[in-house]
C-alpha cells in the first residue's frame, strides 16, 4: 500500500468536519499522481453512516464503544498501528484541535516525518511537497520530507471541500490495538455559555466604524452579519456612543481578534483599532477615503460606501 | 506533584522577519528571540497547580540563542522552583524533534508526574513539541487546553474545540498536556524580581546530544503575497459585494449563493 | 477676675484636658514615626522660614478657590490674633483689677481695635464656611458615587467634625467678642477703639445690672474654657491642621517635582519590600499628610480622574487614611498593623485611575502628596503579583522584551527618519552639539512620525548640530516608573545612560515631555547627569537668535495646552507660547493653564490601559474647553456661524497629539478645530526657509 494516502476523519457531535472533506478532496487528486488510492480512516462509534458519506476512493472505519467521542490516546494507537500496518506514503491529518494532538505524537512513533501548518501541498513529480504556514501567517515554507513517506498536518480551510464530499466503498475492521487500558478518560462535552457573542471565536466579523454615521445603520451590519452567522465588532467610537456593547470593541482598549476574514466598514485604522486585528487571516477593508490607513493592513480594500454595500452584500449573501 | 514546564524561544514575530540569502530559511541572527507565548501561558498553569496542590515546578529548554537564562529568570520570578537548560551545539530555530527529543532525554530521570508546554510555537514547522515529548515517555498527551486540574494522581483537563465547545478528560497521570491559555491571564514578573533571581539563582545545565532532526528539508521559504497594501477592488458596491462574497465562499465560509 | 473655685476649677481643667492633649501629641508622633524613611530634608532653616512666610501669608491657600479663600485669611488671621488675646483674657481671669475692654489709648487701644475686627472676620468666615456646607450643600465637598470611603468617613464623620469645629469657633470667639460688649455695656461705656462690641453693648445694656456679673464670666468660661475642654478633639479633628499644616509645609518636598523617591529609602535593608501595602510602609511625612489634610477636596476639584468619575479622589484618600488612624490611635501607635491600603484607604480601581498629572499636589493648601501614595501603592500591587490592567501589563511585557511601548523590534525605532531627504548624524558614531532623545510615541506612532520628522527638518534648517541613538535608544522609563514597575525603570534608565555615556554630544534634547522629566530629574540618581531641555526652549532660543527666521505670519487662531510634564512638572510654560506669539497666530488661554493646566488622561500609563472607562475622558473635556476659550475671541464665529480663522489646539507632547486627535473626534468636533503640534506652526511659519524635504512621504498621515 506504499502508494495510499491516509486520511483521519474527524468529526464531532455526529457530524464530519470540513477538514475531512478538504483533507479527502486534495489526497484524491494527490494519490491519482502516486498511483495510489486515498484512504480515509474513520474511528468512532455507530458511524457506519457517516463513514459512508466520505468520497474518498475507499472507507475503512473501526466502530468500538471506546471511540464513541474522540480520545487522543486511543485515536493516537490506534494510528500508529494502522500506519505500521499498511504503510502510508502519505498520512493527512488536521492541524485542528483534534490532530493537533496526534500528528506529532505519531511522527515519533512511526518515525515518519511530519510537516505541519500545511496550506499547500503538491506532488512534484514523485515527491510531495508541502507548504506550511508558519510564524504566524507571516511566512510560506516548502519542505520536502527527507524520506519517501510522510505525515502532513493541514490547516482547515486550506483545500476546497467540495471533491470530498460523496461515497466510497466502506470496510469495517478490527481495532488494530487494543483498547481496555486507556489511561484518558472522556468525561463530558462542554458547550459554551451564553451571554453576549464572543468576537474573539468567530470565523468572520463585520467590523463597523464611525462611517456607519448613525446608530440607525447598525441594523444593517447585523443583518449582514445573520446572513453569514456571524458577529458585529467596532471601533472604539461606537460602543463608546453605546450603539454597540462593550464586548464589541476591538483594539487596544478592547478585544484582540482573529478571525479568518475581518471585514472592515468605515473604519479609518487608527493604531488603537489596529493592533486588535492585524492578525486576521484576511481583513477587507472598506472606506471611502483611498488614504485610509486602513488600506495599508487590508488585504483587500475598495473605496465605496459602506452603507449602499452592506445591504448589496447581505443581498448577495442570502442568494 | 513533580510539575515540568517545557519551553521554547521563537523570533518575536514583531520584527520584520527576514529570509536568509539561500532563501531557506529566516536570517536567524537579525532577529530577536522571545518565549513563545503559549509556554508563559504553560508556566502560568504550572505555577497555578502549584499553588493549588503543592508541589514544586520545574523548567526546562533548550537554549538555542544563548539567552535563554533570561526566560527562565522570569519563569523562576513567577514561581518556579528550578530552572534547567540544555545546552550544545544548537541553533536557532532548531527544529521541534530535535528539542523534542532533547527535553524528553532530560526530564526522564526527572519522573515529573505531568509535563506541561504550550500547545504550539509560531515556528513549529515539523510539529508541536508537547505529544513529541510525550510519544518518548510513553505517556498520554492532550492538548489545546485551557485548564488543568490535578488531584490523586489525576488530572481533569479541559481541551477546547472549534466553535467554543470543550471536552473534559481525566487522564490518569503522569502526562503532558499542551496549553492553550492558563485559567488565569499569566502574571507579570517584575523586574527587579527578575534582575535578583538573576545574581542569586542557579540554572542546572545538561548538555545535549545530537538530536533526531525534523525529517523534512525547506527548499524555498517566502512571504506570503506582499501585505504593503490592499489589492483595491474597483467598481459599484455591488460589484464589490460580488467580490467579497466570492472571497468568503473560496475560504469556505459561506455557500456560493 | 475669676472667683477662687472658678481659678481652681480652671487650673485643674488646663491639668486634665492638657495632659490628655499632650497624650495624644505624643501618640500622634509615635504614629507618623512608624512611617517609612523620608528622602533627607535638607536648608531646614531656610525652608522653616519659606514656610512661616507661607502661612503667614496664606500663599498655598490662594492657589485656587480665591473667594472661599479669602474667608480662610479672615478666620486665619483672626486666629493668629487670638493667641494674643486669649492671653490678654487670662490675665483678665487671673489678675486682680486687670481689664482692657474700656481701654482705647496707648498700646493696648490699637490692639483692642484689631481684636474687635478680627472677631468680626472669624465669624463671618466661619458662617460663610457653615452655609456653604450646611446650608448651600457645595458639590465640590461631595465625592463621586465608587469612591471607596471609610465606614467612619462614609458616616458623615467630617461634616460632623467640620460642625462641631466650626461651632467651637463660633462659640469661642463670639462668646470673647458678646464678654467685651458685656462690660462696656456694664459700665455704659463706648469704646472707639472696640467699635463692633460697642455697638453690641448698646444693646446689651437693657440686661438688669445684676445679670452681669454672672454674663461676664460665663463668657469667660465659653471663650477660655471652652479651649481648654476641646483641646483634646484635635487629636481626632481636622482643625490639627492649624499645626500639623505648618509643619507639612516646612517639610514639603524639595527638589524637583518630576522626581519620584525610590521604591525604597535609601539604606534600607535588602529584603524591605518596595512601596506601600499597608500605612507602615508609606515615607513618614505622607503620615504627616493625613494629619494636615484640612478635608477641602481642592485636590479632588483639579483631579482629570474624578472630572470624568472614576472611583479616584485623592482627598478621600487623605480622609480615609485620617479617619483609620482616628479609629486605631493608641494601637497604630504602638505598632499594630494597619490593613491594606487598598482595603480601607483607595480601591484598586482608584489606584489604576490616577494619571499621575501632580494637580493634586500642586494645589493642596498643606503640601500633601496623594499621588506618591498612589504611585508606592501600585509598586507594591507590581512587586507582590497583583493582577495588573490587561494593557498595562502586555505594555511593561513589551517594553521588556523591546525597550519599546509599542513592542517594535529596537531597530525599527528610526524608520521614521528613513523618508527624510538627509541622514540623521548617528549618536553613537560622531560627535554633535545636541543628542535628540526621540522617545517611544514620536518613534513610533505613524500619527506622530510626520511630527517627529518635522522637528528633524526644522532643527536641520536652523543648522543646529543634532544627532539621536538610532537602535540604541529605549523607553525613557518615566511612565513605567509611575506604574510602579521601579526595577524596569531602573534597568531602562541604566541601559539607556550606558547608551547615553559613549556618546560625544554636549546637551539633550526631547520631544517628549515625559522623556524630558526622566532625563533631566531621575536619571542623575543613576549617573546620568546631562543638560536636558524640551525641543521648544531650544527652538524658542532659535529664534530669539535669529537663526530660525519665520517667513510667514500664520493666519490661525489656537490655544494652547501645557502638557503636565512640561508644564507643571517642568515649568516649560513660556517657550511653547512664544512659539506661537512668534508665527503671528491669534492666542487665546483656556481658563486651566500653566499650573492649572488639565491633564490630557495619558500619563501615568492611562494611554496604555486595556480597558476604557466610561464618561467623559479628560481630553473631550479639554477640547470642549478650548472651544469655549477660543470663542471668547472675536469673529469665532459664534452662533453656528463659520470663523473666520480657522482654530487651532496646539500641543507639544506626542502623546497629546494622539489623545487630543481622538478626542476632537468622540466629541463631534472634526472639521471645527484641528489638534497640531507647536512644530508644524514653526514649520509653516518658516515657509521657503525650511529647506528639507520629506522627500518619499507616500500616505498622508489622517490628522
Ligand atoms: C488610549 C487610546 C486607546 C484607544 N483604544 C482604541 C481601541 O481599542 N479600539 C479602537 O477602535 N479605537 C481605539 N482608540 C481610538 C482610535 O484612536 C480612533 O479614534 C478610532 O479607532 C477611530 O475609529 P473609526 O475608525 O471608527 O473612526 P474614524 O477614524 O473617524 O474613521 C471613520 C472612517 O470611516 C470612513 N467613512 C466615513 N463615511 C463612510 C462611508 N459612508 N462608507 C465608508 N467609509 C466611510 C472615513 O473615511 C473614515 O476613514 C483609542 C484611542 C486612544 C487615545
Ligand atoms: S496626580 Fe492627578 S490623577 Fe493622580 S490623584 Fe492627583 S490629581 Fe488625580
Ligand atoms: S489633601 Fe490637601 S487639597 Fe486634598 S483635601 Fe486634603 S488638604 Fe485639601
Amino acid at each position: 500500500m506504499a502508494k495510499d494516502i491516509l486520511i483521519l476523519a474527524e468529526h464531532l457531535n455526529g457530524k464530519l468536519a470540513d477538514i475531512t472533506f478538504e483533507m479527502v478532496g486534495k489526497a484524491k487528486e494527490l494519490a491519482a499522481g502516486f498511483g495510489g488510492k486515498a484512504v480515509a480512516v474513520l474511528l468512532g462509534n455507530g458511524v457506519k453512516s457517516l463513514a459512508e458519506s466520505i468520497g474518498a476512493d475507499s472507507v475503512l472505519y473501526v466502530d468500538d464503544a471506546a471511540l464513541a467521542q474522540f480520545n487522543p490516546e486511543a485515536y493516537g494507537r490506534l494510528l500508529a498501528a494502522l500506519i505500521q500496518e499498511r504503510n502510508p506514503r502519505v498520512v493527512m491529518i488536521g492541524n485542528t484541535s483534534i490532530g493537533m494532538d496526534l500528528a506529532a505524537g505519531l511522527s515519533v512513533m512511526t518515525d515518519l516525518p511530519l510537516i505541519a501548518y500545511v496550506n499547500g501541498l503538491a506532488a512534484d513529480g514523485g515527491t510531495l511537497a508541502a507548504t506550511s504556514q508558519i510564524y504566524g501567517g507571516k511566512i510560506q515554507a516548502e519542505a520536502l520530507p527527507d524520506g519517501e513517506a510522510c505525515i502532513v498536518a493541514c490547516l482547515a480551510g486550506a483545500f476546497p471541500a467540495d471533491t470530498g464530499k460523496g461515497s466510497a466503498p466502506v470496510e469495517q475492521i478490527a481495532s488494530p490495538a487494543p483498547l481496555d487500558d486507556l489511561k484518558v478518560n472522556f468525561v463530558k462535552l462542554i458547550e459554551p455559555e451564553g451571554g453576549d457573542v464572543d468576537i474573539t471565536q468567530q470565523p468572520i466579523l463585520v467590523s463597523i466604524g464611525r462611517g456607519i454615521g448613525g446608530q440607525e445603520n447598525i441594523e444593517l451590519a447585523q443583518e449582514l452579519a445573520d446572513a453569514l452567522g456571524c458577529a458585529v465588532s467596532s471601533s472604539r467610537p461606537i460602543t463608546d456612543a453605546g450603539w454597540l456593547p462593550k464586548t464589541r470593541q476591538v483594539g487596544k482598549s478592547g478585544l484582540t481578534v482573529t478571525p479568518k476574514v475581518y471585514l472592515a466598514f468605515g473604519i479609518s485604522g487608527a493604531p488603537e483599532h489596529l493592533e486588535g486585528m492585524r492578525g486576521a487571516e484576511t481583513i477587507v477593508a472598506v472606506n471611502t477615503d483611498s488614504k485610509a490607513p486602513i488600506f495599508d493592513v487590508a488585504h483587500y480594500g475598495a473605496t465605496c460606501d459602506m452603507l449602499d454595500l452592506l445591504p448589496a452584500l447581505t443581498e448577495k449573501i442570502k442568494g | 506533584m513533580n510539575i515540568v514546564v517545557s519551553i521554547k524561544q521563537i523570533p518575536n514575530l514583531t520584527d520584520e522577519l527576514e529570509i536568509n540569502a539561500e532563501g531557506t530559511g529566516l536570517d536567524h541572527d537579525a532577529l530577536q528571540y522571545v518565549l513563545n507565548e503559549f509556554d508563559e501561558h504553560a508556566i502560568e498553569e504550572a505555577v497555578l497547580a502549584k499553588e493549588a496542590t503543592g508541589g514544586t515546578v520545574t523548567v526546562i529548554g533548550v537554549d538555542t540563542t544563548g539567552e535563554l537564562d533570561g526566560a527562565l529568570h522570569t519563569a523562576l520570578a513567577k514561581g518556579a522552583d528550578s530552572a534547567v537548560k540544555i545546552t550544545g551545539d544548537f541553533p536557532r530555530g532548531t527544529d521541534s524533534h530535535t528539542q523534542a527529543k532533547l527535553i524528553a532525554d532530560a526530564i526522564r530521570g526527572m519522573s515529573p508526574d505531568i509535563v506541561l508546554t504550550g500547545v504550539q510555537a509560531a515556528d513549529d514547522r515539523d510539529g508541536q513539541i508537547g505529544p513529541m515529548i510525550a510519544a518518548h515517555l510513553g505517556v498520554p498527551y492532550v492538548g489545546v487546553v485551557t485548564g488543568v486540574q490535578v488531584k490523586e494522581g489525576k488530572a481533569v483537563v479541559h481541551k477546547e474545540y472549534a466553535g467554543g465547545v470543550m471536552a473534559e478528560f481525566e487522564v490518569a497521570l503522569p502526562m503532558v498536556v499542551g496549553v492553550q491559555a492558563a485559567h488565569q491571564p499569566p502574571r507579570y514578573a517584575p523586574v527587579s524580581k527578575i534582575r535578583q533571581i538573576a545574581k542569586t539563582a542557579k540554572i542546572d545545565e545538561v548538555t545535549g546530544g545530537a538530536g533526531p532532526r525534523a525529517g523534512s528539508t525547506v527548499r524555498r521559504m517566502f512571504k506570503p503575497e506582499s501585505a504593503g497594501h490592499a489589492e483595491m477592488w474597483e467598481g459599484s458596491p455591488e460589484e464589490v459585494a460580488d467580490k467579497i462574497a466570492t472571497l468568503l465562499a473560496e475560504k469556505g465560509l459561506v455557500k456560493r449563493g | 477676675m475669676l472667683a477662687l473655685t472658678e481659678r481652681t476649677i480652671f487650673v485643674l481643667m488646663v491639668a486634665v484636658f492638657g495632659s490628655i492633649t499632650l497624650w495624644g501629641f505624643f501618640n500622634m508622633y509615635r504614629i507618623v514615626r512608624r512611617g517609612r524613611a523620608a528622602s533627607k530634608f535638607q536648608n531646614l532653616i531656610p525652608q522653616a522660614v519659606k514656610a512661616f512666610l507661607e502661612v503667614g501669608l496664606q500663599t498655598p491657600v490662594y492657589k485656587s478657590r480665591l473667594i472661599l479663600t479669602t474667608f480662610h485669611a479672615f478666620i486665619f488671621f483672626g486666629f493668629s490674633y487670638y493667641l494674643l488675646v486669649n492671653l490678654n483674657d487670662l490675665l483678665e481671669g487671673f489678675l486682680p483689677g486687670y481689664s482692657t475692654a474700656e481701654v482705647s489709648t496707648g498700646i493696648i487701644g490699637p490692639l483692642n481695635f484689631l481684636g474687635d475686627v478680627l472677631s468680626i472676620g472669624v465669624l463671618l468666615g466661619v458662617v460663610v464656611f457653615l452655609v456653604r456646607r450646611f446650608i448651600a450643600k457645595d458639590k465640590r465637598l461631595e465625592f463621586n458615587k465608587d469612591v471607596l470611603l471609610y465606614p467612619a468617613v462614609e458616616k458623615g464623620g467630617v461634616k460632623r467634625d467640620s460642625l462641631v469645629v466650626g461651632g467651637f469657633i463660633l462659640l469661642h470667639v463670639g462668646s470673647r467678642f458678646t464678654g467685651q460688649a458685656l462690660r462696656l455695656a456694664e459700665r455704659s461705656i463706648i469704646n472707639p477703639m472696640q467699635p463692633f462690641a460697642s455697638a453690641l453693648s448698646f444693646a446689651l445694656r437693657a440686661l438688669p445690672p445684676s445679670a452681669f456679673t454672672s454674663a461676664i464670666h460665663a463668657s469667660w468660661w465659653i471663650a477660655i474654657g471652652l479651649i481648654v475642654v476641646f483641646l483634646p478633639y484635635f487629636i481626632i479633628s481636622k482643625h490639627v491642621h492649624i499645626i500639623a499644616a505648618p509643619v507639612n509645609l516646612g517639610l514639603a518636598k524639595q527638589g524637583e517635582r518630576g522626581h519620584l523617591d525610590p521604591a525604597v529609602p535609601p539604606g534600607a535593608p535588602p529584603d524591605l519590600a518596595p512601596g506601600a501595602a499597608t500605612l507602615a510602609d508609606l515615607a513618614w511625612p505622607r503620615l504627616m499628610d493625613a494629619y494636615a489634610c484640612i478635608m477641602c477636596n481642592r485636590c479632588q476639584d483639579v483631579c482629570p480622574a474624578h472630572n470624568s468619575l472614576r472611583p479616584l479622589s485623592p482627598s478621600a484618600l487623605e480622609i480615609n487614611k485620617r479617619y483609620w488612624l482616628n479609629e486605631n490611635f493608641t494601637g497604630f501607635a504602638g505598632g499594630a498593623a494597619s490593613p491594606p491600603l487598598t482595603e480601607f484607604a483607595i480601591s484598586p480601581e482608584a489606584v489604576w485611575a490616577c494619571t499621575t498629572c501632580f494637580a493634586c499636589v500642586r494645589v493642596c493648601p498643606v503640601g500633601n502628596e496623594p499621588m506618591a501614595d498612589i504611585v508606592d501603592i501600585r509598586r507594591r500591587m507590581v512587586n507582590d503579583g497583583a493582577e495588573l490592567d490587561s494593557g498595562i501589563q502586555s505594555t511593561l511585557e513589551k517594553i521588556g522584551k523591546t525597550g519599546n511601548s509599542f513592542g517594535q523590534a529596537a531597530r525599527n525605532r528610526a524608520k521614521w527618519a528613513a523618508t527624510l531627504d538627509f541622514k540623521i548624524k548617528d549618536a553613537r558614531k560622531e560627535a554633535m552639539e545636541f543628542l535628540w532623545f526621540v522617545g517611544d510615541y514620536a518613534s513610533f506612532d505613524a500619527r506622530v512620525q510626520e511630527i517627529t520628522r518635522t522637528v528633524a527638518r526644522v532643527l536641520k534648517s536652523a543648522g543646529v548640530d543634532f544627532g539621536i541613538l538610532y537602535d540604541g535608544e529605549r523607553n525613557s522609563g518615566n511612565d513605567v516608573r509611575r506604574v510602579g514597575e521601579e526595577g524596569l525603570f531602573e534597568q531602562l534608565a541604566e541601559q539607556n545612560i550606558a547608551a547615553m555615556s559613549k556618546c560625544n554630544f554636549q546637551r539633550v534634547i526631547t520631544t517628549d515631555p515625559h522623556t524630558l522629566n526622566a532625563l533631566k530629574n531621575e536619571y542623575p540618581d543613576y549617573g546620568g547627569k546631562w543638560d536636558t531641555i524640551h525641543y521648544t526652549r531650544l527652538l524658542a532660543q532659535l529664534i530669539d537668535e535669529g537663526q530660525i527666521k519665520l517667513a510667514k505670519k500664520l493666519d490661525y487662531r489656537v490655544t494652547f495646552h501645557d502638557p503636565c510634564y512640561l508644564g507643571r512638572y517642568n515649568k516649560g510654560f513660556n517657550p511653547p507660547r512664544a512659539l506661537i506669539q512668534a508665527t503671528g497666530c491669534e492666542f487665546v488661554e483656556m481658563p486651566r493653564n500653566k499650573e492649572n493646566s488639565y491633564c490630557c488622561g495619558a500619563g501615568g500609563g492611562q494611554i496604555w490601559m486595556g480597558t476604557t472607562p466610561p464618561g467623559e475622558r479628560p481630553a473631550e473635556n479639554r477640547i470642549r474647553e478650548a472651544l469655549a476659550a477660543l470663542a471668547t475671541l472675536n469673529g469665532h464665529g459664534g452662533n453656528g456661524a463659520k470663523p473666520d480663522k480657522p482654530l487651532l489646539f496646539v500641543v507639544a507632547c506626542p502623546k497629546d497629539v494622539v489623545m487630543y486627535t481622538d478626542a476632537v473626534k468622540t466629541t463631534g468636533n472634526e472639521g471645527k478645530i484641528e489638534v497640531k503640534d507647536v512644530i508644524q506652526l514653526i514649520a509653516e511659519a518658516m515657509g521657503e526657509e525650511l529647506q528639507t524635504s520629506n522627500s518619499q512621504l507616500q500616505n498622508a498621515v489622517p490628522a
